[in-house]
Parts: C-alpha cells; structure tokens; sequence
C-alpha cells in the first residue's frame, strides 16, 4: 500500500469539510437535523409517487417481444397515425384559436366580462360528463344534433361516430372545445401583462391592428406561446378521456390513440405489460418536448 | 416533534400483535356491483350471515364492472391482492391459471361437487402452464346465458302476435325484419328490427356470434381437448354464415347503424328507448333493470326467448353458452384459511340459492337443484322459468376459452367482431371475412401450446 503524503492526508478532511458545509449551509448542531426531519416525507412522497412509478413503468415495458407484438398489430398502427393527428390539430387549432379569442377578450366593457364568464364554462364543468353529452349528442338515431336537423330542414344527419375520420374529428373537435377557454386565460393573462407604455408608444409609432400585433404583440407572447403549445402537447399525449367517452375507440378500434390503446392492452386484453408498452413508444416524443421545454423556460431572453 | 415521531415508531411493534390477530379472522372479498340495487343487498345479506354464523370478518368491496376488471388486473400485476375475487373478466380464471396465480380450491368445491352443474365445475378449471396440468381454481358462484329479448307491443303493431315467430333459427330472425318492414310502412322512422351488437366492444359481440356459430353447427371449432378445428368444413361454413347473417342483417339496416359503436350497456339502453324489437343479450338484465320502475314492461310488454325458441334450422336444440362467475383465491392472499371457509359456507346450495334469487334472478343458479324452486318455476313469472331452462336445465356447454386459453383472446382481440363489421361495413364477402378471421385465430392459437 503506498503511503500518504502529509499534503493528501490533509486534503481529505478538506473536501470532507467542504462537502459538508454544501450540504449543511449555515446551518449547525440541531438545526440541520430538523432541516432533515422535514426534507425526509418530500423526498418520500417523491420517491414513492413519482420515481417509483416511472422506474416500475419503465421495468414493465423493458421487454424487446413486447414492442414487435406492439408493432405487429393492425391497430397499434392506425392508433399512432390518430395521435399524431389528434396532437397536431388539436393542439395547433386550439392555441391558435385561444390567441386569437385572448385578444377579442382584451376589449373593455362590463359585457366583454359576462361574455369571458360564458365563455370558460366549457372548461369549468367536469370534463367525463361533458364528454358523455357529446357522444349522446351525435347518436345517429336519437341524438340531439340529428333531431335538430331533422326537425328543422327534414335533413337525415350523418352517423357521426360510425366513421373513422368523422369520430375522430369530433373526439379532436370535443378535445379544441373543452380546453380554448383554459389557453385563452392563459394568453388573455400574458396580452394583459405587456405594459401600457410599450404599447401606447407602438401606436404613436404607427404600429396598430394587425401591425401592432405583428411587430409588438405576438414577439412579447411568442415564449409564452411555446411554453403553452408544448405544455399542451405533453398534456393530450397522455390524455384518454376525449377518445373514451367520445368515440369510445371506435368504430372497431379505428381511432384509439396510444394512451387509450394502452388501457385497452392492459385492462381488456389483460396484457399490463403490453399496455405499458403502448404508452412508453410515445417516449421519443415526449422526451424532446420536454427538454426543449426545459430550455424555453430557463431561456434569460426578456419576454413574458 | 422529532422525538414525537421516534417515540411513534418506536411504538409501532406493539400494535403489531393487535393486526395479526384481526387479520386472523379478516378476509379481504372483491365482486362486481350489480346491474340492480337487489344484487348488491343479496350480496351484502349473504356476508352478513355468513359473519354472524362464523364470528370472522369479511371485508367486501363493491366496484362497478368496468373498473373492477381494472382494479383486479392492477392487483393481480402489482401482487397486493384481496383473499378473495371473482372472475370479472370471466376469462382472467384461464389466464392467470396459466401463470400459476391461483390457489387451487378443489377442497372446497368437492364439498359440493354432486351439486354443481357440469358445465360449471368444468369452467372453474383452468391450465397451468408452471405446472403443466389443469387444476380447479374456480368456485362457482353463479351463471348466465343469452336469451332474447322482444317488445310484443312493436310486434303488435307491425300487424303480427308473439305467436307468430317462427320457432327455427333464420326464419326466427327474419322474421324480425318484417315486422320492422311494416313498422317502417306505417311511419316508423327510427325503429330497427333486430339489436345486434356488431361492434368491436365489450363481451356481447363475441357472446353473439358464438351463439349464431352454435346454431349454424360450429360447436366442434374448439374440441374438450383443447384443439382447434378451423379445418373441419362444419365449422367454416358455420362461421361464414353466422358472419353472413350478422353483418348482412347490418348492411341491409335491419340493425340500428350505431350498433358498430355500442358498448356493452348500449344495446340495453336502446332495447329500452325502443329503437329496436328485439335483442340478443346476456343475463335477464334487460327485463329486472325495469321490474320495479316498469311492471307493466317486465310482465306484460317484454317477451324473452331462450331454449328451444329458437331452434337451429333442422329443429333441434342449440346449446347454450353458458358463462359462469366463479370466486378465486389468490396467490399472495393473507388469510387463505378463512378465505376457503367463506367459500365453503357461500358455496351452500341454500346460501347461493338464496343470493341469485334476491337479485331478482339476473343471474342463474348453478346448481341443477335450485331450478326447482318455486322461484325459479313461478308460473305468474313470464321470464325466469325460460330463463333458468335454457342456461341451467338445457343443454349447455362452457364458454370456450375453458378448453383453451386462446379463445379468450380471440374474443378480447375482437376477431368475430372485425369479421362481422367487414361484411357489415365494408361490404366483404362472408368467406374473406373469415378467411381473414381464421388467420387471425391461428397466429393467437399459435400463441397457447397446451401440453
């Protein structure tokens, strides 16, 4: 064994002493005790709410054979064409849409006030009852858009869930009306913190309506506009409710999207596994959002 | 505080004895909520009774089918399980046997082994294939098969009486295509002749074309011995028909169109907002879910067919299918020993006949002996006398996914219903559709090699 030199020996404590004092702060004796008596049911919760179940997910879709019998059925297939379409529509259409309503929102008046309070109540109400009304709504035979349109032009309406790409587009319709008003507030609370000054300076300067909104509006709101549309997407990726109670998957399966294709696996197939998989092959999606994500929020630009 | 917490944990160890000593007397039971209020309170009596007569304490738990197949897969996957669940889905017996989930409970069925019907104790085996042999996992609880279901009120109105429907199988249901013919004449807009589910949800669709594949000679297409048969001719020209007649009855609009999209619950609830005269559907539910808010539809309006009427095409009897919910004990369960003496006491023929009766006869007994109760065989009742005949009495088979596991997926994959829909909707022949359906059937089969 070689031996220490008198300048190692006194190293170690050194780096000991320093590592300690990262740890410990300022704090002394009973003080950084305490500190841990509280840290400790964080670090629990954490551990047993949050590592553990994305270490287990991820031990349960480990397995290679899973992902080829994934990839090998029919539906699996399709059921990624939808997400991708259901991401990209109803994300985009309905951040474009809150945008626009953000600003319609921004005008004065009492009415405008009243008219806001209408308007989020899509968002407010519970979101599996609503969802229920719609499909009821667009039964072919006894719903209400049907009945409407018979009793009023004598006109045999569409099945609207019998075909893929119409119940797939009410699933996306249902999933734009159900969450506008909640990016709308979102944008309304971003247009409302740009400064008067900035604004009132950019319309002596000539920049009003479309301009103004070009070369003012939309450069202050477009990190907060990112933020909101990868926020969203993360959000819908893992959001079953719409395709559940809407279209309820079919007609014969046609328009699952992964997340409501990996409860399908792992609940009526009785595969868990299988249905863990479903879910995690939308990793190479997610974790580029995410980190893209990160970087958007840590940028130092100045914008909202 | 902190010593606070230490002085908690510290005392921890002597609560223990305090747990083991309840969880000595304490099982932990799961079911599925009924359809009616009565199945749950029949439930609740039965482990009421069954508390008081042994002192031990039984902690049920009531969930709502869907999220009950949920939880019980959750369990099963995570390995924190109740003492007791029963088989919802009812193939989860077969499937977790195959995983050596299970213990075996042929104890407590042998104590009533001369009361159980065949079918019945055949359907609570189940292959192991750790062990590479069939044990008996289930114990039989209860039972159900699929009659039909028919509005006399809309037969009447197309100009017809109940007893003019045809007793053999495709005159039986076209004649319904009349009656919704001349429904249509006199103004009917939106009321369908037949309340198929040919749909890719839920367990009706397979229920149902397993009974057209029984009526049109395919009982052979899986064999006791575990062996699928897709080349005997009987059995192809069986599944051709029964795709045929189904899907056909769809395209042709004898079938409400949203039936491609029904859930299990659906057909019911459009059997009950007249939207069609008849529907093929499992369990009594239909009638029971309106007995008290409806009598007049329970005992005057709804008519239900099931052995003998009909009849497949040369007059004989189909067998019917029956599907049984039986009760299993979990590997990992804590209290095993009281587990298997709920069972033994709930397996009474006088406690399970009592629970099916007080739930209004949904469910069937099954127990070859509770059918002759008076009950069972109250003539003032216009459904359950039929009922308790076709699915206890009758001739009846179990569900195939008994005799291998590969049936089960068959019908959680959907295979009959894809072949169904490509007839009805995308205007198939019967014969590619199953052609296709077949292929399909041996990739899965291809899957479950039984020793």
């Amino acid at each position: 064994m070689a031996s220490a030199s008198a300048v190692d020996v006194g190293r170690l404590p050194l780096r000991q002493r320093s590592l300690a004092r990262s740890l410990r702060g300022d704090l002394k004796g009973g003080e950084y005790t305490w500190a841990l008596a509280f840290l400790v049911p964080y670090v629990a919760v954490f551990v047993a709410f949050v590592a553990y179940p994305v270490v287990y997910g991820l031990w349960m879709g480990s397995e290679a054979s899973l992902y080829r019998e994934l990839f090998a059925d029919p539906i699996y297939q399709s059921s990624a064409v939808n997400t991708v379409l259901y991401l990209a529509l109803g994300v985009n259409v309905k951040m474009f849409l809150a945008l626009l309503l953000s600003g319609f929102f921004m005008r004065p008046g009492w009415w405008m006030k009243a008219l806001l309070l209408i308007f989020v109540l899509p968002w407010a109400v519970p979101q599996i009852s609503t969802f229920i009304s719609i499909h009821w709504m667009l039964n072919g035979e006894w719903g209400f858009l049907n009945n409407v349109l018979w009793k009023l032009f004598h006109i045999e309406g569409p099945h609207w869930l019998n075909e893929r790409w119409m119940a797939l587009g009410a699933v996306i319709v249902s999933h734009i009306w159900k969450w506008t008003p909640f990016w709308t507030l979102i944008l309304l609370a971003g247009r409302m913190a740009i400064p008067l000054e900035i604004r009132d300076t950019a319309r002596v300067d000539g920049a009003t309506g479309v301009r103004g909104f070009v070369y003012i509006t939309f450069p202050l709101l477009a990190n907060l506009y990112l933020i909101c549309t990868l926020l969203s997407t993360i959000f819908l990726l893992g959001d079953f409710n719409a395709v559940t109670f809407v279209s309820g998957g079919g007609p014969a399966n046609t328009t699952h999207v992964l997340a409501t294709l990996g409860i399908r696996d792992a609940f009526e197939i009785a595969h868990p596994r299988l249905g863990v998989a479903a879910v995690m092959s939308a990793l190479p999606l997610v974790i580029p959002l995410v980190i893209v994500l990160m970087r958007r929020l840590r940028t130092a630009e100045v914008q909202l | 505080m902190l010593r606070g917490s230490l002085a908690v944990a510290a005392a921890y160890p002597f609560t223990v004895p305090h747990v083991a000593k309840a969880a000595a007397t304490t099982a932990s039971v799961w079911f599925s909520q009924g359809f009616v209020q009565d199945e749950d309170v029949s439930l609740r009596k039965a482990v009421a009774d069954y508390e008081k007569a042994s002192g031990n304490k039984i902690e049920l738990s009531i969930t709502p089918f869907a999220p009950e197949r949920q939880k019980i897969i959750a369990a099963l996957t995570s390995g924190v399980v109740p003492d007791v669940m029963s088989n919802n889905p009812a193939e989860i017996l077969q499937i977790y046997a195959w995983q050596d989930r299970w213990v075996d409970v042929s104890d407590v069925v042998e104590t009533q082994k001369s009361q159980f019907s065949e079918t019945a104790l055949v359907a609570a085996r189940g292959y192991n294939n750790v062990t590479k042999k069939v044990g008996v996992y289930g114990v039989p609880v209860r039972a159900a098969v699929v009659p039909c279901h028919i509005w006399r009120p809309l037969v009447e109105k197309a100009g017809f009486k109940i007893e003019d429907i045809p007793k053999t199988w495709d005159a039986y249901f076209d004649f319904f295509k009349k009656v919704q013919d001349n429904l249509r004449k006199q103004g009917e807009r939106k009321v369908y002749g037949l309340g198929f589910q040919v749909t890719a949800n839920g367990v009706d669709p397979y229920n149902l074309f397993m009974a057209f594949l029984l009526a049109h000679g395919g009982k052979d297409i899986v064999t006791r011995d575990g062996k699928l048969h897709l080349d005997d001719p009987k059995v192809k020209e069986a599944a051709i028909k029964a795709a045929g007649y189904l899907g056909g009855a769809y395209r042709d609009g004898y079938v409400p169109p949203s039936a491609i999209n029904w859930n299990d619950a659906d057909d019911n609830n459009a059997f009950h907002a007249k939207l069609m005269v008849m529907d093929v559907d499992g369990t009594l539910s239909t009638e029971v879910a309106v007995k008290e808010k409806h009598p007049d539809w329970y005992f005057k309006d709804m008519v239900s067919h099931g052995i003998g009427y009909p009849t497949d095409n040369a007059g004989k009897t189909v067998p019917s299918i029956v599907g049984i919910t039986q009760w299993m004990i979990p590997k990992g369960a804590k209290n095993v020993t009281v587990a298997k003496e709920f069972l033994k006491y709930f397996s009474q023929p006088k406690v399970v006949g009592e629970f099916v009766e007080l739930g209004l006869g949904r469910w069937l007994p099954v127990m070859p002996s509770l059918a002759k109760s008076p009950f069972w065989q109250d003539p003032k009742d216009p459904h359950l006398k039929g009922y308790v005949q076709q699915g206890l009495l009758g001739p009846t088979v179990p569900d195939y996914y008994v005799f291998n596991l590969a049936m089960a997926e068959v019908r959680s994959q959907h295979v009959w219903s894809m072949a169904m829909i490509d007839v009805a909707k995308d205007g198939a022949k019967p014969e590619a559709a199953i052609d296709k359906a077949f292929k399909r059937i041996e990739e899965i089969f291809a899957k479950y090699k039984v020793a």
